[in-house]
């Protein structure tokens, strides 16, 4: 059997009475641009949530390359090459633009607190080095101009691809978006779609949670549907146009749907 | 009944008797906290203050003493509703729960500064209500002003109960305290029901502090005793719950006469911190948690949008070069001994708030307890260099090591507690270490100090003058200085920025969050221990109150003033504090007063500090050494 990126085995997770995440097993392939849709509630932030070890599932396991998730520490999951953002943009206040995306890096400094304290030669080459980096990545989504602004000086649609170019700045293998779209225009949004197409084309594996459907059906190789905590369907983004439980989902005519 | 029975319950009716007064105490910080969300370190403050306004109504205005317990208790009700319309209630739309709780701090330094300068440093006792004879209760004395203070937290809790299950102001409040933005549509005032809780419990606060006069004297500092025992009993009961208040206050307080009784009243203090740390620990939500009592998740973190002061190469080179120009300067165009002094006091101070900096500034974590490491480092060099011969520098560095081995402690205890544990159990630290310094007479030479300490002496260069201490100061700082701008600009700094700010998205970008706090916390211990060292050496003396909890809150200010976050600003706020007593010395007896009131405007007006707002004039002004390297400031929101 081949490795997954992620791997997801009968996961459950309960709010008081509620099932937000109700038995859900899927795996995403390593290198695709996976997206996850759903009508409101459906619980795609909860199993975001759970993947990323903000929440306790109640039962299952998440495997992240193959590697069952550790138990505890949120830093773990990005120490394994897991990185995510945020359903609204959480830039660091009171930092600039470029140090946002340099704190991206954190998990790949080499030099010891004290060779920073020191200004060894060594701590201060990598911070150079980490500095061209992180400004070739502000250089790509167009805000090179903004580096020394504060983050949340920037426009929303601005901070929303800031907080994507700091999770790159993790060289994450695996890059868990929370609708990135959200709250972007029409042009940022077209912007976005080829930012999506140049990451995974550059190995890393997606997976987005995403309202805006033209950029899902644009840029996904794969979409998963969740509704009341559950798969109900998964495929290339036609196959789902055409699927009627999705429609039903979405559109919620039938009584049963839920 | 035999001898040891009897000591028994005479040690246990002493701490129910404490315990009612912590009671009273607690309770107003869990009326303050279930309405604000905001633990409210002035509490204690308005204890002495009624104690000493009763005192005056008394003895000087010749009032009846119902009449004059009266008018304390009113009048500590004005002042606490003026302050809280005034300062605490328009703040909490404005600062982060760590603004709010630095901000009580500058409230209850405020208000402690008031009574030095209206009543002095003395301790006041007040006339028993009912005469000195004690009475026999089982077998034991007791004295009679006891039933005094047991029967008034008795009215207190019941008048508490009436008004919370009776009355419709007791709805509006519980209504203000459970869902503020319904009560607002429903047409209540919330800001004007947290003014009122914040006066009912300077209100209650007093007539505890009316009450235990008679037999505790107070002075204006006694104020920390109060805030901190009442808070480790609203803490250990459980925070926000009226009935855990009084538990928690009835069981510290026995807990404490135990402690003083069968091991030493040095360990009371000890006790009751670690009786803190257990509850935290293991019931986190204190022992007679109710439902309800969760008021602290439902005051959401507001996120802070703080200035953005950076000075980048030249601009920044030839700021610190001018600056390090003038500084190498001074002493040649300083001729007054006095001064010549201070200068070297601001320097030694501004080591231990470049810690106080990296941990508040970066990290955005709040100590209360950088005086508690002032004085093991104090302590432990003084002691080491004095009663044993030892170099200084081996005392130094072990002092370190001793400050570093708490500080690493601390933060593993409070490491898996949210909120703002670590700065409380940081001010039960500094006390704890403050009653060690004033208990143990034999080693530290107690309340009087420790005296006739050698000068400092390093590879036999004698640092005793004024001026050759300032130099080896100033020679520490350009390194420290250039150590941390070093770090605080690499990814060092980055973490420590990004915890402050948002520590869930820091967390999912992979930076341990407690691994890099606990490093914060190691460094600013280290260099208050390295701060309390130097300080003792260029005294010869050393006594608590030089490295006391005042010192802590007096560091807080300095660096607030100074500018959170920058540096080399802190210094602006170490000087302006040292320097002015000295230039103007009739101003020595306001300073307290003076602290409290520039942390209380600095947050209203100044929350960049001085610094920053030098920093942004010279930016408006396009100073071309400054602009060269400063960004637009950030507006605030």
């Amino acid at each position: 059997m081949s490795v997954h990126a992620l791997e997801v085995k009968d996961l459950s997770k309960s709010f008081g009475g509620l099932r937000a995440i109700d038995r859900i097993s899927f795996e995403i392939p390593v290198g695709g641009l996976s997206a996850l849709i759903g009508p409101n509630g459906s619980g795609k932030t909860t199993l975001f949530n759970l993947i990323t070890n903000l929440y306790r599932a109640d039962a299952g396991r998440v495997r992240l390359f193959g590697d069952e998730m550790s138990e505890s520490g949120d830093w773990r999951i990005a120490a394994s090459g897991v990185v995510r953002t945020f359903q609204t943009a959480r830039v660091f206040p009171g930092m600039t633009a470029l140090e946002n995306v340099l704190s991206g890096a954190h998990r790949h400094v080499r030099a010891a607190p004290w060779q920073q304290l020191l200004w060894l030669g060594r701590a201060r080459e990598e911070e150079r080095a980490l500095a061209a980096e992180a400004d070739a990545l502000l250089e790509l989504v167009g805000l090179a101009a903004f580096r020394d602004t504060a983050a949340t000086d920037l426009p929303m649609g601005a901070q929303k691809l800031l907080e994507v170019v700091r999770a790159l700045m993790a060289r994450p293998r695996l890059l868990l978006l929370d609708e990135p779209a959200a709250g972007l225009n029409d042009g940022e949004t077209a912007e976005l779609a080829l930012l999506l197409r140049a990451i995974r084309d550059s190995g890393v594996t997606l997976l987005v949670v995403e309202h805006n459907m033209s950029l899902v059906m644009g840029v996904a190789d794969e979409v998963i549907v969740l509704d009341a905590g559950a798969v109900v369907a998964r495929g290339t983004p036609a196959e789902i146009q055409r699927n009627p439980r999705v429609i039903e989902a979405y559109i919620g005519q039938a009584e049963g749907a839920r | 009944m035999n001898a040891a029975t009897q000591a028994a319950v005479q040690i246990v009716i002493g701490g129910l008797l404490q315990g009612s007064l912590f009671a009273l105490v607690a309770l107003g910080f869990a009326l303050v906290f279930r309405m604000t969300g905001v633990i409210n370190l002035s509490q204690g403050a308005f204890c002495v203050l009624g104690a000493l306004l009763c005192w005056s109504l008394e003895e000087t205005l010749h009032l009846p003493v119902p009449l004059a317990i009266l008018g304390a208790a009113l009048a500590s009700m004005l002042l606490g509703l003026a302050l809280g319309a005034a300062v605490f209630v328009p703040a909490l739309s404005r600062l982060p729960n760590s603004g709010m709780l630095m901000l009580t701090a500058g409230l209850l330094t405020f208000v402690q500064g008031l009574m030095l300068v209206s009543w002095g440093g003395d301790p006041y006792a007040l006339r028993p209500l009912s005469g000195e004879a004690p009475v026999q209760v089982l077998g034991v004395r007791v004295p009679t002003q006891g039933f005094w203070i047991a029967g008034t937290a008795a009215i207190v809790i019941g008048a508490f109960w009436y008004l919370f299950a009776r009355t419709t102001l007791g709805k509006a409040l519980q209504a203000s305290a459970e869902n503020p933005t319904a009560a607002r549509l429903m047409g209540i005032d919330v800001e004007g029901m947290s003014v009122m809780s914040f006066g009912l419990a300077a209100t209650i606060g007093a007539l505890g502090g009316i009450m235990v006069a008679p037999i505790l004297a107070l002075q204006f500092d006694t104020s920390q005793f109060f805030t901190i025992s009442g808070f480790i009993s609203v803490a250990i009961g459980g925070m926000g719950s009226f009935v855990g208040a009084v538990a928690g206050g009835l069981v510290l307080g026995v807990a404490e006469q135990l402690a003083a009784g069968y091991i030493s009243g040095l360990f009371s203090n000890a006790l009751a911190l670690g009786l803190l740390l257990v509850t935290l620990l293991f019931r986190p939500s204190g022992l007679f948690a109710i439902g309800g009592a969760r008021r602290s998740d439902v005051r959401e973190e507001l996120h802070i949008h703080p200035a953005i002061v950076r000075l980048r190469g030249r601009g920044a080179a030839a700021l610190g070069i001018g600056m390090l120009a003038v500084i190498l300067a001074l002493p040649l165009l300083v001729r007054d001994p006095g001064l010549m002094g201070s200068l070297v006091i601001t320097g030694i101070l501004f080591i231990g708030v470049l810690g106080l900096d990296v941990l508040m500034g970066f990290a955005g974590q709040v100590s209360l307890g950088q005086g508690g490491f002032m004085a093991i480092g104090g302590y432990v060099a003084a002691i080491l260099a004095t009663t044993y011969g030892w170099p200084p520098i081996v005392g130094i560095a072990l002092g370190c090591a001793a400050s570093l081995v708490c500080a690493l402690l601390l933060s593993l205890a409070t490491m898996r507690l949210r909120g703002h544990y670590l700065a409380l159990a940081t001010l039960a630290f500094g006390l704890v270490v403050d009653s060690l310094d004033v208990g143990m007479m034999q080693t530290t030479g107690g309340p009087s100090g420790l005296v006739d300490i050698p000068s400092l002496e390093v590879a036999g260069i004698d640092f005793g003058s004024d001026r050759a201490m300032y130099y080896l100061v100033v020679a520490l700082i350009v390194v420290l200085v250039l150590a941390l701008v070093g770090g605080m600009r690499s990814s060092f700094g980055r973490a420590l920025m990004a915890i402050r700010a948002d520590r869930l998205a820091a967390g999912a970008l992979g930076i341990n969050v407690a691994r890099w706090k606990m490093g914060a916390f190691a460094i600013s211990a280290v260099l208050a221990s390295l701060a309390g060292s130097l300080y003792a050496f260029y005294f010869h003396y050393l006594s608590p109150e030089m490295v006391g909890t005042q010192r802590s809150f007096e560091m807080i200010t300095m660096l607030v003033i100074g500018g959170e976050g920058t540096l080399v600003g802190p210094l602006l706020g170490v000087a302006l504090l040292t320097l002015l007593p000295t230039l103007v010395q009739s101003l020595a007896l306001y300073k307290i007063l003076a602290e409290g009131l520039l942390l209380v405007l600095a947050f209203s007006f100044l929350p960049e500090g001085m610094f920053g707002g030098l920093a942004r004039l010279a930016a408006r002004l396009r100073a071309p050494a400054v602009a060269a390297g400063l960004e637009p400031r950030n507006e605030a929101r």
